[in-house]
């Protein structure tokens, strides 16, 4: 079967490339790991390996063309194989010769003009967990050789196949070209000299994670403020609306989507905490689409609720349940888990009373919510019990100084702590 | 298990052992079946038991395999618990009509007003030069009928817990004794006790592949799994013991563990119940574990021959295991 040349998808967002060259002829003799074409995605020009070794045929893309990731742009042929033409299913075919119809593409003496995959025919043999495991590290299976009986790929050939992927450049030279991206390990220092439990490998949604984060602590000089806010208010508002809010949207409205409504009122008042660095400029956001960090099975998400600015608490209470739900049950498109400008974390539900967070880039802030705390507070006769939660911003001091920090801080607080302000 | 209490028996005198402790202990119970009181059976599974409990409880009856079943079936509705035996699994296509339409169907059929609570004690398998009318295994027939539990056995210790089990049900509970299990030794307690009939039991553990296997079965593919533990391959071995109802979750989280799944059976392939374990394994959270197609290894279809040589090759023999499980470890790894 001709080795497929796809249009990578060389960031986790990434749906279309745009083509820039060939740097082999059509015709051309290459090996697998030759560069063999340029793309262009919205953060750098890269190139593409060779996937497989053959001569390259049927070339599809020319300068510009913007492609969907994993569309064939080209195929590598080996001895004796030729274009894939696209199958109208022949019974004929399957009578006339003794053997079943198998993966092979069916071949012309010609190079067709109309070079489109085989279909149904031309599916990928793998077990199930090789499957999954493919789709859990973001691998094309058809990049994947299968060793198992007719070539079926097996649990062993993806670890194989990954180790492989460790190994050669393409991910290196990733990390060279992409400008956000930061070396996960610039110093090299020996392991200790310990049991291992298990090795996991650094990939999929872990390795995005690991890179963004490294190149978010590692670029932009975090400032971190804190103070306390007294949620006494807060909580009777919540009391009162809670069951209307129920009868609305079904849902019960929790302390993050109070806390979301109060950031939403109060950013278009600092407009650097809803800010991203782009290209030397400074870009402050009009609108507010507010990433809610949640952890799904052990992996970061932030789902994003768009124009947070314009919607009211019980839609925000909404959004925060259907997004939470769907990412649950890894249902989420990426394109609502990208693209906020301000994002809030929220650990109080695991006891912890504040903590710093690092900013998901491209924004310049994050708030980190702590535990509500009954906590004594020196009143008139004495001290009293009120209920009382840390909250944290880092923010990246190249946009923002502490000062400005502050003012958000401080406007947040009193919006929480007389929260008809959001009326 | 109390071991204080526990030496190795049979699983012929463990099958014993449970009805004379339950017949003690209930006076509802009784066995019927033919020869079952002077002869003890063909098996001599109840030698000794006419004596203790005389003729009334110990009832020989005549040569009809449609009145045993239709006289247990009458009798446990009106209130008693009946043991009933037969000589050979075979001789159960005569009592079907009783056991299906009438013993299957009447709890349902009457809104629950009454219940059936009986055991068909059955001996099954090939193995011992009986010829195709005395050696089958007909459990996928009566898995497929509402109303009728099975269970499997596999060891003297199963036996009686999942005997004195199934003489408690208050359903019909077809009871599977493999004829060659009768001679098989192991660790059983004195006191009675019971083991659930929807628990399946992990009788080996092993990383690289499951083998399901009930009855005879387990013994040679517990050979099998040591056989191949010298070859570096761990074998896990799973026993359902009940095949209705079904201890599903045993089965899938092993074979989740392992991603590897040879199932196999004495009784036919085609229409095996071998073919439900697949489908329950290929339909559950296990599928996307599997790493190799799910694996059957069953009797041929042909009715079981009389000639020695000819027997053992229609039946999954140890060697047969091994060469099965060995191919299905090594797929694409």
């Amino acid at each position: 079967m001709a080795t497929e040349v796809i249009m990578p998808k060389v960031d986790m967002v990434m749906e279309t490339g745009t083509f820039v060259e060939w740097l082999k002829n059509e015709g051309e003799h290459v090996n697998k790991g030759d560069p063999l074409f340029t793309i262009m995605t919205d953060k750098a020009a890269i190139e593409v390996e060779a996937p497989g070794e053959g001569v390259l045929a049927g070339l599809k893309a020319k300068l510009d063309d913007v492609i969907p990731v994993t569309e064939v742009i080209a195929y590598l042929l080996g001895p004796g194989e030729a274009l894939p033409v696209e199958t109208v299913f022949q019974p004929q075919a399957v009578v006339t010769t003794s053997t079943p119809p198998t993966t092979e593409a069916v071949t012309v003496s010609e190079p067709a003009a109309t070079v489109v995959e085989v279909v149904g025919l031309d599916k990928v043999r793998a077990t199930p967990v090789a499957r999954r495991m493919a789709e859990d590290l973001g691998f094309d299976l058809a990049q994947v050789q299968g060793r198992g009986p007719g070539g079926r790929i097996h649990r062993a050939d993806i670890l194989a196949y990954q180790e492989e992927q460790r190994s050669t450049a393409p991910v290196a030279e990733l990390e060279v070209q992409t400008a956000a991206s930061v070396p996960l390990m610039s110093v090299s220092v020996p392991l200790p000299n310990a049991r291992q439990k298990k090795v996991v490998p650094l990939a999929g949604p872990r390795k995005i994670i690991a890179e963004r984060m490294a190149a978010s602590a590692f670029t932009a000089p975090h400032i971190t403020l804190s103070l306390h806010v007294d949620m006494t208010e807060a909580i009777r508002l919540r009391e009162q609306v809670l069951e209307p809010l129920k009868v609305q949207t079904g849902q019960r409205v929790s302390y993050t989507a109070i806390l979301a409504r109060a950031v939403a009122t109060v950013l278009p008042r600092h407009p650097y905490m809803n800010a991203s660095l782009a290209d030397g400029d400074i870009i402050l956001w009009e609108d507010i689409h507010l990433g809610i960090a949640m952890s799904v099975e052990e992996n970061l998400m932030v789902p994003v609720i768009r124009e947070a600015q314009s919607r009211s608490l019980g839609q925000i209470v909404t959004a925060l349940a259907d997004l939470t739900e769907r990412a649950r049950n890894r249902r989420l498109t990426s394109a609502e888990m990208t693209g906020s400008t301000f994002t809030i974390s929220n650990l109080g539900m695991f006891g912890i009373e504040s903590f710093t967070a690092i900013i998901n880039p491209p924004e310049s802030a994050i708030l980190a919510v702590g535990k509500m705390m009954d906590t004594p507070v020196k009143c008139a006769d004495g001290y009293m019990f009120r209920p009382m939660i840390q909250l944290t911003a880092s923010a990246d001091h190249r946009i923002v100084d502490g000062v400005g920090v502050a003012r958000f801080l401080d406007d947040l607080k009193a919006t929480l702590e007389n929260p008809y302000l959001l009326i | 298990m109390n071991t204080n209490h526990t030496r190795e028996i049979t699983y012929l005198e463990a099958v014993r052992e449970a009805m004379i402790q339950e017949m003690r202990l209930n006076k509802e119970v009784f066995l019927i079946g033919e020869d079952v009181g002077t002869y003890g059976g063909a098996f001599g599974v109840s030698k000794g038991m006419l004596e203790e409990f005389g003729p009334e409880r110990i009832r020989d009856t005549p040569i009809s395999e449609a009145a045993i079943a239709g006289a247990a079936t009458g009798a446990a509705l009106m209130g008693m618990r009946p043991v009933m035996e037969v000589m050979f699994m075979d001789f159960l296509t005569i009592s079907t009509n009783q056991l299906v339409n009438q013993a299957a169907k009447m709890r349902f059929m009457f809104g629950g007003k009454c219940s059936i609570p009986m055991v068909i004690r059955a001996p099954s398998g090939s193995g011992t030069g009986a010829a195709a009318q005395h050696s089958q295994s007909l459990e996928a027939w009566f898995v497929n009928v509402p109303g009728i539990k099975v269970v499997a056995p596999s060891s003297p210790y199963d036996a009686k817990g999942l005997l004195i089990a199934a003489i408690r049900d208050n359903n019909p509970v077809l009871f599977m004794e493999h004829k060659l299990l009768y001679r098989l030794k192991g660790p059983v307690p004195e006191e009675p006790y019971t083991i659930p009939l929807q628990s399946a039991e992990v009788k080996r553990e092993g990383r690289d592949l499951t083998i399901v296997a009930y009855s005879i079965m387990v013994p040679r593919a517990l050979e099998a799994a040591e056989k191949l533990a010298a070859e570096g391959i761990e074998v896990e071995v799973v026993d359902p013991r009940s095949l209705k109802p079904l201890d599903k979750e045993t089965i899938i989280r092993s074979v989740s563990k392992t991603g590897r799944v040879l199932i196999t059976h004495e009784a036919p392939g085609t229409g095996g119940y071998g073919g439900e374990l697949a489908a329950v394994i290929a339909g559950s959270a296990a599928f996307d574990y599997l790493d190799a197609p799910i694996r059957r290894l069953a009797g041929r279809d042909v009715p079981i021959p009389y000639n020695r040589t000819l027997e053992q090759a229609a039946v999954p023999q140890v060697e047969d295991i091994v060469a099965a499980a060995r191919e299905l470890a090594q797929e694409g790894r």
